[in-house]
């Protein structure tokens, strides 16, 4: 029950908050912050009701609950590896773009002073 | 007829001043180099020369290098483009042969192809540019002799309706994929690859499979495929 409590009170205190600043601060979309926010609440109810847990295990077909939540840790972990790559792909390709407007900053200068 | 060579340079210091005076010589002064954010002189060596030099501050790879080249090529009007290596492994005197047929009207795009006379190529790069014909042709649907050439040229409604993402070395099937889109007409003719010591160096730190472009194949199908899933 102590662990309970100490948990529930470390999400309302801290990470929600953390959460609603974050979301304040354009860090964070309203949709990824919903997202959180329904993380840490489900998160809250698996703790103080654990028997629902086996409801998962038993909508997924698995025989043991805590396979079913290792199996959703893996496709979020999958998902949050194919969001980073993603969002590389699109750094990658910002980055690529400056260089190029920086280098061709000087052609750009050649062409208005012959032009001009 | 506006022709200009872009010449995509990564360290290239010992070379570029050779290559470029070689294109000189060959009658053609429009030169674009695009240093790719080099770690030693190429760009003081390029500029010493005259031609426009232009500087990518962060390495990028030949892709993005040569697409800059491209853009300023663009911005300075350019009629006809023609793209080459800057190690000194094209011979400037194809420049002639490349750009012919856009003269003569028959062809948007030419590539320079290594693979139609393969006379004193390595067999191992002739096998790895043929895994690589095959690759562009499963990724975009279009099959040459030498889809790795670097050595290509452009008309202005060719380079104007192509624009490549891909960074590294995959562009050549990229560029080619657009070509194909775009329903370009592409030539190809036989050009002379020199295998100079500085090239073959070039490769020397690197494992004998690495050097034969085993790694960069692989590397190359790995970008394809994430370039075709994130895009």
């Amino acid at each position: 029950m102590v662990i309970q409590i100490v948990v529930t009170f470390g999400v309302l205190l801290f990470i929600l908050p953390n959460i609603y600043s974050s979301y304040k601060q354009k860090n964070l979309t309203a949709f990824g912050s919903i997202l959180w926010i329904f993380f840490w609440i489900v998160g809250l109810i698996v703790i103080w009701f654990p028997e629902l847990i086996g409801l998962i295990g038993e909508l997924m077909g698995v025989e043991r609950s805590i396979d079913a939540l290792v199996y959703l840790s893996i496709v979020y972990l999958l998902y949050v590896s194919l969001r980073q790559k993603m969002s590389i792909n699109e750094l990658s390709k910002e980055i690529t773009l400056l260089n190029r407007k920086i280098s061709l900053k000087d052609v750009k200068r050649e062409k208005k002073k012959l032009s001009s | 007829m506006k022709t200009y060579i872009i010449l995509p340079a990564y360290n290239e210091e010992k070379v570029i001043k050779e290559v470029i005076t070689d294109i000189q010589k060959q009658g053609y002064s429009n030169i674009i180099v695009v240093d790719d954010g080099s770690n030693d002189n190429t760009y003081k060596q390029a500029k010493s020369t005259g031609v426009i030099v232009l500087n990518h501050p962060i390495n990028r790879g030949k892709g993005a290098a040569t697409q800059t080249g491209i853009d300023a090529a663009k911005l300075l009007d350019a009629d006809i483009i023609v793209t080459m290596d800057s190690d000194g492994q094209h011979n400037p005197k194809d420049i002639k042969k490349l750009i012919q047929p856009i003269l003569d009207g028959k062809a948007d795009v030419v590539i320079g192809s290594r693979m139609l006379n393969t006379k004193g190529m390595p067999k191992s790069r002739i096998v790895m540019n043929k895994i690589a014909n095959i690759v562009t042709y499963i990724f975009f649907g279009i099959l040459v002799s030498d889809s790795q050439s670097g050595f290509r040229a452009y008309n202005k409604k060719a380079y104007t309706s192509v624009y490549t993402y891909m960074d590294r070395y995959e562009f050549e099937s990229e560029m080619l994929g657009q070509i194909k889109n775009a329903k370009l007409r592409i030539k190809e003719v036989p050009i002379k690859v020199i295998y100079t010591d500085y090239s073959k160096n070039k490769y020397k730190h690197m494992s004998r499979f690495s050097a034969q472009g085993l790694t960069n194949g692989v590397k190359m199908v790995i970008r394809l495929i994430e370039n075709s899933l994130f895009k």
